[in-house]
């Protein structure tokens, strides 16, 4: 499944790079009940607790940081398995300065799903990766409002 | 022939045990040392496995055992062929790979078996799969199956080099050759989807192994009791005779639990072996979704020769088939759409090839239509090609290529069918069946009254009329035990499995007429293996046929021993002695006679001695084996309308004429078609697995799978039948299983086209559904005019 958009911040692209790559606080904006624990300065490890539709259930889930371009782009890839199946995504995330010490963050990204997450929460996948990460950016941009 | 109660619209024996709810299914199976199993399914399609981790799920209190492939030792190991490949068909390919019980390396398709867990209770057992921790490597998966045969296709099964499973090519005539010679060649890809079985009732299995008597008892939902015995058997290395297998009340079938050695079986039957108690499981329903069979994609590439006056000359179909990650059912499917393709219709030169292609799919079994239903729907769907480029209406063209009602039967067709023998459509009268259903749907009325003044109101409504054959009843055979006892009371045993078919009644209503007593008298045992030993399954729609004609060919045997016994008894011949009303009498001196009750009890006395060379009792068994299949065909006609809006349908009208030779239950045979027909309509509009790229299942649940509800049937559903009794068997009956689902698809299709009357909108594919429909019509509006298809 293809996941595209976009989300304005209301700060300059360095803070809110310096907020995306700031380990203890990506982790929060992962939506659901989270022990992400970072491992090194680029990789989380823990387990993430997810709902979706009918299904739910504890994920053993895996978040690597990659091909950093700071403050102008890099490459989010989650991983989680668990009994109610399992779930890959990759996203690339590119951040563009915009005027009034705005910053626009757009991304693509891949989520691959399967088991009873895709074959029974299928139909509810496409609104709920969207609110997760509309929930995620928000948390971000509490910080970055801390940081101005 | 006695024909007291043949043919009546008898009300069912068994239905006052399942209307009151005191059937037995599956669920009411218990043993109070019972355990209860669960299984942890693959979530990938397609992955090589590392490692099992089960410490976690042991350490749960109720817990009693967990399995992986490790523990079966020995008994891991593939399973057998359930139906070879048609090995006398020339030129033939033939790659098989079957299941395997439980994964050891690699994962052929979501919703294998990886670990069993045994415990107390299912909700113990469930809890214990999600600590199970599995390591595995996501490999490729093979999805579509035109990429599958591509070089650079990831392989299902890498050691076979290969994604084919079968290739078969037959030919009836020189399809190259008259080519050459038609009007007109008009050539058409179709894409036909076909779904799960959709049983109310899902899988159930439990195996009881007793030590000291070294009795296996199972109970299942099978269709094939005796397959079922038999393979366990030789799995476990036990005798048959020490395998008894029991079927309760079933809750559908329909195609799947005809399947046997599946993995669940296998592993339950081990672990009962193991720990020496019952174990049980119930199917639930996301797993019928993802770890039982379904039917699957055929994608075809035809060509249809013909000269202006709309006579056929031939046909030619080449296509590929989904059929899953292991094929122990072989080609039973693609062979029957060899079969059912030019059906009815008098075409001389007919080319069929298919491919059958691996999958990272769960593996295909038959379902009610079994590969008859793509053959029909490409036949039916052509033919409507050549009406339109003719300009002629569609059952014109069906009616000049209609085999006549005086053709020579029995007709060779020269198509090696899914017995291994040669279809052979046995009798009929095609052109009358066009002909009823044209009458009952008000054809002509409609086309030239009706149709144009809705048209006017600006209403989409259609016509449709498509026909079918359906070839039922095939061998090998079934066999009977009927017993008169002491009290008068008939027992009818037989190994067949029995699903709602209304098998308590149809076979009570053969005996009785030969035994001549009341048909509720005749207790009719099914699906158990400790009663009657042998025969092979329910599946084909083979029951009335093959067991029908086994009963009554047991029930001759009884009759003579009856006879025999009352002629000693009263010193009078036999042809002065009448059987009836439950009593054998002498002829002209009603006063005369004995309780059949009466007559058992004296043929197998307790003292004294009884004539030597005789055998005791009333009691015969006795076998039928068809040479080949009974034809037996028909057609469906509906009027539908499309709304403008929603793109849901409501029928107007709808009609349905089968042909299954003789009746035996006018209400039961009803109650088959309607139920068919609804198997059909989902087949249509509403039912398909949908698979991602990655061959995941996305609709795996009944909230996104959709099975027609009431309010999606035809309120009324006219029947009309025509009774061409069977040349092949002495009671002259046909199947009629699954006739209701076959034709439905290019019925809607047609009658789709017809109510929106766009000559760009041609429907290839099914199933279709609303949004599908919207977007084909909004695709022909911006066709170009002339552009047909």
């Amino acid at each position: 499944m293809k996941i595209e958009g976009v989300f304005t911040f209301n700060g300059p692209r360095p803070v809110v790079w310096s907020v995306l790559r700031d380990v203890n606080i990506l982790a929060t904006a992962i939506p659901g009940e989270t022990t992400l624990k970072p491992i090194s300065d680029n990789e989380y490890e823990g387990t993430i607790k997810l709902k979706i539709g009918p299904v739910s259930g504890l994920f053993a889930g895996k978040l690597t940081v990659a091909d950093e371009v700071p403050p102008e782009s890099c490459t989010l890839i989650i991983e989680g398995k668990g009994g109610a199946g399992f779930a890959k995504g990759t996203g690339h995330i590119q951040l563009i300065e915009l005027p009034d010490n705005k910053t626009q963050l757009k991304y693509i990204g891949d989520l691959g799903i399967g088991g009873k997450l895709a074959s029974v929460g299928q139909r509810m996948i496409d609104s709920v990766a969207k609110s997760m990460i509309k929930g995620g950016f928000e948390k971000l941009e509490k910080e970055v409002a801390n940081r101005l | 022939m006695e024909k007291k109660f043949l043919g009546q619209r008898i009300k069912r024996n068994e239905d006052p045990r399942i209307l009151t709810g005191r059937a037995k299914y599956m669920a009411d199976i218990t043993y109070h040392n019972m355990l209860h199993a669960a299984f942890l399914r693959s979530d990938y399609p397609h992955a090589k496995l590392n490692s099992v981790d089960i410490s976690a799920a042991l350490e749960i209190p109720g817990v009693i055992a967990v399995y992986t492939a490790e523990d079966l030792g020995d008994l891991w190991h593939p399973g057998p062929v359930l139906v070879p490949a048609p090995h006398s068909i020339p030129g033939i390919k033939a790659n098989s790979r079957t299941q395997i019980p439980i994964v050891k390396d690699i994962i052929h398709h979501q919703g294998e078996v990886i670990a069993m867990v045994v415990a107390e209770n299912r909700y113990i057992a469930e809890d214990a799969l999600a600590v199970i921790i599995v390591d595995s490597d996501p490999l490729p998966a093979v999805e579509n199956i035109e990429d599958a045969l591509k070089p650079d296709s990831p392989l299902v099964h890498e050691e076979l080099g290969t994604n084919l499973a079968t290739y078969v090519r037959q030919e009836r005539g020189n399809f190259a050759e008259i080519k050459t010679k038609a009007d007109y060649v008009l050539q058409q890809r179709f894409v036909m989807d076909r779904g799960g079985a959709g049983a109310m009732e899902n899988r159930g299995f439990c195996a009881n192994w007793e030590e000291d008597s070294q009795q296996l008892t199972i109970h299942c939902n099978t269709q094939s009791p005796s397959g079922l015995r038999n393979s366990m058997a030789a799995w476990f290395g036990i005798p048959e005779q020490r395998v008894r297998v029991v079927v309760p009340f079933v809750g559908g079938a329909f195609g799947p639990k005809v399947m046997t050695n599946q993995p669940e079986e296998v592993l339950c039957t081990f672990a009962s072996i193991k720990l020496n108690r019952p174990i049980k499981w119930l199917e639930d329903r996301s797993e019928n979704f993802i770890g039982t069979t379904a039917e699957r994609m055929q994608v075809h590439d035809c060509e249809i020769t013909f000269n202006k006056d709309g006579k056929v000359l031939g046909i030619r179909d080449s296509f590929l088939y989904d059929t899953g990650a292991f094929n122990p059912y072989t080609a039973t499917i693609p062979l029957n759409t060899q079969t059912h393709t030019t059906g009815l219709y008098n075409i001389p030169v007919f080319l069929t090839e298919f491919t059958s292609v691996f999958t990272n799919k769960m593996i295909v079994s038959p379902v009610r239509g079994a590969g008859r239903t793509y053959g029909v729907f490409v036949m039916e769907r052509m033919l409507d090609m050549v009406a339109r480029q003719l300009d002629q209406d569609p059952t014109y063209i069906r009616e000049i290529n209609l085999i006549p009602a005086d053709a020579k039967f029995p007709l060779e067709t020269g198509i090696i069918a899914q017995d291994f023998a040669q279809f052979v459509l046995d009798s009929g009268n095609y052109p009358a069946v066009l002909k009823k259903a044209k009458d009952m749907i008000g054809y002509d009325d409609f086309k030239k009254n009706i149709q144009p003044k809705l048209r006017a109101e600006g209403k989409f409504i259609g016509i449709g009329l498509v026909l079918f054959t359906e070839n039922t009843g095939v061998g090998p055979y079934e066999g009977a035990k009927i017993t008169v006892g002491n009290s008068g009371k008939v027992f009818a045993s037989s190994i067949y499995g029995t699903q709602g078919q209304g098998h308590f009644t149809v076979f009570a209503q053969i005996v009785a007429d030969q035994i001549g007593c009341r048909v509720e008298d005749v207790i009719v045992e099914t699906g158990d293996t400790d009663k009657f030993a042998w025969g092979t399954g329910t599946f084909a729609s083979r029951g009335a046929t093959v067991l029908g004609n086994a009963y009554h060919h047991t029930a001759k045997l009884v009759r003579a021993k009856i006879l025999a016994t009352a002629s000693r008894l009263f010193n009078v011949p036999e042809d002065e002695l009448e059987l009836g009303d439950g009593v054998v009498r002498i002829a002209d001196v009603p006063e005369k006679f004995i309780k059949m009750g009466d007559l058992a009890t004296k043929a197998n006395p307790m003292r004294g001695t009884i004539k030597p060379g005789t055998e005791p009792g009333l009691e015969a068994t006795g076998f039928y084996a068809p040479p080949y299949g009974a034809t037996a065909y028909g057609a469906a006609a509906a009027i539908l309308e499309v709304d403008p809006i929603s793109f849901n349908i409501k029928f107007h009208k709808f009609v349905f004429v089968d042909d299954c030779g003789t009746v035996i239950n006018p209400m039961i045979l009803d109650g088959q078609l309607h139920g068919g027909i609804q198997m059909g309509i989902g087949n249509s509009y509403f039912e398909k697995l949908v698979y991602d790229e990655n061959a995941q299942l996305l609709n795996g649940s009944l909230m996104d799978y959709l099975i027609p509800r009431a309010t999606d049937m035809p309120s009324k559903m006219e029947i009309g039948h025509l009774n061409t009794p069977s040349p092949l068997n002495p009671l002259g009956i046909k199947g009629v299983g699954e006739s209701g689902t076959i034709p439905i698809p290019p019925l809607y299709c047609q009658a789709i086209e017809d109510a929106f009357n766009l000559p760009g909108l041609f429907i290839s594919e099914v199933p279709l559904s609303p949004s599908v429909v919207y977007q084909l019509v909004e695709n022909a509006k911006s066709k170009k005019q002339g552009e047909l298809l």
